[in-house]
């Protein structure tokens, strides 16, 4: 074959390396300065940057917010969404409306879908209010102005919002389950829990993968719910590493140390994703 | 013995068609919520949240429609340029690039899909600062096609990957053909191998022209542009009260997302789990 023009990828790189890879190389640089971002100056501090990471608890409890969120709901949306793709799976007149159902809220903007949660849950808002009207004022509570509770919330809302698209998913690969697996399996005599346990699980392994590494990236990056419903409050004690960066950078002018926790945040998304390429690869193989 | 066990599994069936159906309202709720009080007065809202509104009232809708520090017309302007205009550009760029990198295959091209692909590891977060850094005197950031080709660079990657992998399941006898026949490199992108990664192009198409119109903090942060999300978020702020015009401004950022969602659902859903399910 004819050998093909390099020019092919050479817009495609101009914009990445100039926007996008250019920009990151700069945030390393710049994690190592104390630069504000006003000033014409700033100095080389070396490491110090990370060594003040070290001793910030406000970022501990950003680091352990953000932790909980992505294990609570990325336990939640994949158990979930895999039991409602299994129980969706048996096709039905409804499942395609059902489906677009859960799917709906993926969709849509995460700013706006906030703030109707906000009405819903904050302390003068609707669920309080049918709670009242059902007879269960005992479980009538601040939802968002109570650090317990709101970090729940968001988990909640996260979970609602992004549910439908790993069911979807899941509901994808039932599908390349071959149906005559199932009946050889009754044949034998297994019942349903061993059907599940025997054939769907070990066929869907590269759908579980590809789920929990996709819910973990996200909630990792967890943002925009935070700022809309709780500001990071009360207190700091529903920020999200994502909001301690850009509240440090863009709130408090500290550019040289939010660049240094965002550089930390990369190390460790990056760790994950080839940890968990590796361990795909393995099951894979 | 026969007809316990038939019961049995019918009675099974219906507890998860019940089960299915209940969780089905739930997460219907907060939507329904969301559209029948942006008709309610705040007033309303409060007493009987959960109530169809008749009459409707459409003061909310108008309040937002006649307030002085909202143009909804430059926000909607900014939020579909940005996603038409990022997303089409993306396509190009990225189509050509992973049909490039799909089938050369020599060391420069490995190294350049390796090179693409390490975009999909950044949190994006990384960029804000040192990107608004490196613009500053510029006043390139500023503009909207600067904005444009920011959203562009953060969705080259995942577009990339996609049709580097889309471009391989696609023999390339067509292309030989084509080659024969006296076809140039480009004519040979453009007829041959444009259509034949339409389903592909319509996956990538909806996942990035999404999340570039949902996108908050990347217009907020770079260029300040007003786009409908972000204009929601500085009208409402972040201690809302007045529901009834909170209603109404989601009302406003989500239906254009609703009616193409509700027009072309099979594409959506089959679209953003293509990729998936064969990755």
């Amino acid at each position: 074959m004819k050998k093909k023009s390099i020019l092919f990828v050479v817009p495609a790189i101009l914009i990445y390396t100039v926007l996008l890879i250019m920009p990151i190389i700069g945030a390393f640089f710049l994690s190592l300065t104390d630069w504000n971002g006003i000033s014409q100056q700033f100095h080389f501090v070396g490491l110090k940057n990370y060594a003040s990471m070290l001793t910030d608890t406000r970022l501990f409890g950003a680091i352990g917010n953000t932790v909980k969120i992505t294990l609570c709901v990325g336990i939640a949306v994949n158990v979930g969404g895999l039991a409602v793709a299994f129980l969706l799976n048996k096709r039905g007149k409804l499942t395609n409306v059902v489906r677009s159902v859960f799917f709906l809220p993926y969709v849509l903007s995460t700013v706006a879908i906030s703030f109707v949660w906000m009405s819903i849950l904050s302390y003068t808002g609707i669920l309080n209010t049918v709670l009242e009207w059902v007879g269960l004022s005992g479980l009538v509570s601040d939802f968002i102005g109570n650090a317990k509770n709101s970090i729940r919330s968001i988990c909640v809302v996260e979970i609602w919002r992004t549910i439908g698209f790993y069911m979807v998913i899941y509901l994808a690969y039932l599908q390349t389950v071959p149906e005559e697996l199932y009946e050889a399996c009754m044949i034998d005599g297994g019942n349903s829990r061993q059907q599940f346990r025997y054939i769907t699980l070990p066929m869907i392994v590269p759908g579980i993968t590809i789920c929990t590494i996709m819910s973990i990236m996200t909630e990792m990056r967890q943002y925009d719910i935070v700022k809309v419903i709780t500001n990071g409050g009360p207190g700091y004690s529903t920020e999200t590493i994502t909001y301690n960066i850009v509240t440090q950078a863009f709130g408090n002018n500290m550019l040289g140390y939010s660049s240094a926790i965002a550089v930390f945040l990369f190390v460790f998304i990056a760790g994950i994703s080839v940890l968990q390429l590796k361990a795909s690869n393995k099951i894979g193989g | 013995m026969h007809s316990v066990v038939n019961t049995k599994t019918r009675i099974q069936q219906w507890a998860a068609r019940l089960l299915i159906g209940m969780l089905a309202v739930l997460t219907a709720v907060p939507l329904y919520l969301a559209f029948v009080n942006a008709f309610k007065s705040t007033a309303d809202i409060t007493k009987s949240p959960l109530s169809i509104p008749i009459p409707p009232t459409f003061d909310n809708i108008t309040k937002v429609l006649n307030s002085p520090n909202v143009h909804l017309g430059t926000m909607y302007f900014n939020s579909i340029c940005i996603a038409f205009f990022g997303t089409a550009i993306c396509l190009a760029v990225s189509a050509l690039a992973g049909y490039y990198l799909s089938r050369v295959k020599n060391k420069i091209s490995k190294s350049l899909y390796v090179y693409f692909l390490f975009g999909l590891m950044v949190p994006y977060v990384i960029v804000y600062v040192p990107l608004v850094t490196m613009f500053k005197g510029s006043g390139f950031l500023g503009t909207l096609p600067g904005l444009i080709l920011v959203f562009v660079s953060g969705s080259i990657s995942f577009s990339v990957f996609m049709f580097e992998g889309y471009v391989r399941t696609i023999p390339v006898e067509l292309e030989e053909a084509a080659i024969l026949d006296g076809a140039g490199q480009f004519e040979i992108f453009a007829k041959v191998v444009l259509p034949l990664i339409k389903p592909c192009t319509t996956t990538v198409a909806i996942f990035i022209g999404l999340s570039m119109w949902n996108d908050f903090l990347t217009p907020l942060l770079i260029g300040q542009k007003v786009t409908i999300t972000v204009g929601i978020y500085t009208a409402i702020g972040p201690y809302a009260s007045d529901w009834g015009s909170v209603f109404a401004y989601v009302l406003f950022a989500t239906v254009p997302i609703v009616v193409i969602y509700l027009l072309a659902q099979e594409q959506f859903i089959s679209g953003l789990t293509v990729g998936a399910v064969k990755g």
